[in-house]
């Protein structure tokens, strides 16, 4: 690529960077989005704690309490099911 | 087919923030060589462009634009205040939208006439040095349209989803309705698809599938860069930009590159840059790469084009929720946006036009983006709204012939 133009861009002014700046209305609004997706986690956690594993008795029940708690845990290992 | 789209295979959409068509590339319109126009296929300004203040003088578009520090307090771009801008305070049946009440809305923010006028102001060329070559030297769309005259989110959704679920503002929706993003259409359909959000500080503004379907549909940026290097990117990637300034995780400075008000436009050009090359230096992606830049809304700033009617979604929003007093049944567009398609395979030059050429213009909006890949990668897909199986798809520029290496830009000093 040594014969294409080359288009040279600015830096950025260092004086640009502000964390103090007021959040507007776009990031008080993501904030409260997350917020709401952590209740929607919190509802799914209690309702996995109300279970009383002293009440899953099969390989079957056990398995789908595992694989409940394993995906909040540990989400990446999600899989297509194999036969 | 032409060869571009048969040598096609990934489709990366890079999504700013808030800024109109006029404000970042209206000023090509006034670029002349030995007296003539430059760009005269572009629909950008005249000059001549005004709307009245507070107190009836004529304010003219303003070649004056920063990169920061001019539009804060941030310019209203919620349903009623777009309403006003679009339709200068008409109100009722048969007004007619004449796009004379961005200065008007603006006061409403800044208390100061003014101030107020700093709404009409628009970069020169030549500050916008990427935006500018990528417009120039591949395609720019005239005709492409925010989804709804209204804010970020609504606006957002259409772009995953190709529809907003019957919202006009900021707040959560939930889908109740049978129609998947493009990501779950995609990695349903056994293709692959990504959102990479600029790092955790910054996040996502797609929160509903973070939250359905996180992790594999999300990434960082940084893996954005790495995939691009190893030449793996998914065949659909969207790109989200830094949200905000933050410290880094090596205790540096990380700016927000979103170009939202009042963060600096620049930084959004480096962002803009950076992608780029992430795709030019890996010699197979570029030639198998369309790259969309386009802005999600106008942020309130003012763009001369009326936006046009538009196929209903079969969503209405209700009086209450518009705040016009009126409801909203989804049959306008909102105002105009940058949008720029990237690829060797487009012609220097390619102005695809808009409403200005009533024979052969093309609308586009963000309903295009989930449709164009649907068309693309999966031919047709039964859960989707009426309106994004009637949106424009945008790879119609993409020709037989692909640009010699060397006829192809790169951006330098980015490091």
């Amino acid at each position: 690529m040594a014969a294409s133009q080359v288009i040279s861009v600015p830096k950025t002014d260092p004086s640009a960077y502000n964390p103090n700046r007021p959040a507007g209305k776009l990031l008080l609004s993501q904030t409260a989005h997350l917020r709401e997706g952590l209740i929607r986690h919190l509802h799914e956690l209690v309702g996995i704690l109300a279970i009383d594993i002293r009440s899953l008795k099969t390989e079957g029940d056990v398995s789908a309490y595992i694989q409940m708690v394993t995906a909040i845990l540990h989400p990446h290992g999600a899989k297509s099911p194999r036969r | 087919m032409a060869a571009g789209l048969d040598n096609l295979k990934h489709i990366v959409v890079l999504m700013m923030e808030n800024r109109s068509f006029d404000h970042m590339l209206g000023g090509l319109s006034l670029v002349t060589e030995k007296g003539q126009k430059k760009y005269p296929r572009i629909n950008g300004l005249t000059g001549n462009e005004s709307n009245p203040d507070t107190k009836g003088a004529i304010v003219k578009v303003l070649p004056n634009a920063q990169f920061q520090g001019q539009l804060d307090p941030d310019p209203d771009h919620h349903f009623p205040g777009v309403d006003l801008q679009i339709y200068g305070g008409q109100q009722g049946e048969g007004r007619i939208a004449n796009m004379q009440g961005f200065v008007k809305d603006y006061f409403t923010q800044t208390n100061n006439v003014d101030r107020s006028h700093n709404i009409m102001s628009y970069f020169t060329p030549d500050k916008l040095p990427v935006l500018t070559a990528l417009a120039t030297e591949f395609a720019v769309f005239n005709g492409w349209f925010s989804s709804i005259p209204g804010p970020t989110i609504c606006n957002r959704a259409f772009a995953h989803y190709g529809t907003s679920f019957g919202q006009v503002g900021m707040d959560i929706f939930y889908i109740l309705d049978p129609i998947p993003s493009i990501y779950e259409r995609m990695i349903q359909a056994g293709h692959t698809a990504k959102i990479y959000y600029y790092d955790q500080q910054s996040s996502t503004m797609e929160i509903v599938n973070l939250l359905k379907n996180q992790p594999q549909i999300f990434a960082t940026y940084d893996q954005f860069i790495s995939d691009c290097n190893a030449g793996i990117l998914p065949e659909y990637s969207f790109i989200e930009p830094c949200y905000n300034d933050h410290p880094g995780a090596d205790g540096g400075q990380v700016l927000a590159s979103d170009q939202h008000p009042d963060h600096n436009v620049r930084e959004g050009e480096r962002f803009i840059a950076n992608s780029f090359n992430a795709i030019r230096t890996n010699a197979d992606l570029w030639k198998s790469t369309a790259l969309l830049i386009v802005y999600d809304e106008h942020g309130g700033i003012y763009d001369h084009v009326v936006p046009p009617a538009c196929t209903p979604d079969g969503y209405s929003a209700k009086a209450s929720d518009t705040g016009t007093g009126a409801p909203f049944n989804f049959d306008r567009l909102g105002i105009r946006v940058p949008a720029i398609l990237v690829s060797p395979w487009i012609p220097r030059g390619t102005v695809v036009p808009g409403t200005e050429d009533p024979a052969n213009g093309q609308i586009f909006e963000h309903a295009s983006i989930p449709g164009t890949v649907t068309n693309f990668f999966l031919q047709d897909d039964a859960k989707r709204t009426v309106r994004e199986q009637q949106a424009k798809t945008f790879l119609g520029s993409l020709t037989d012939t692909m640009r010699q290496d060397d006829d192809c830009i790169v951006f330098g000093n980015l490091s």
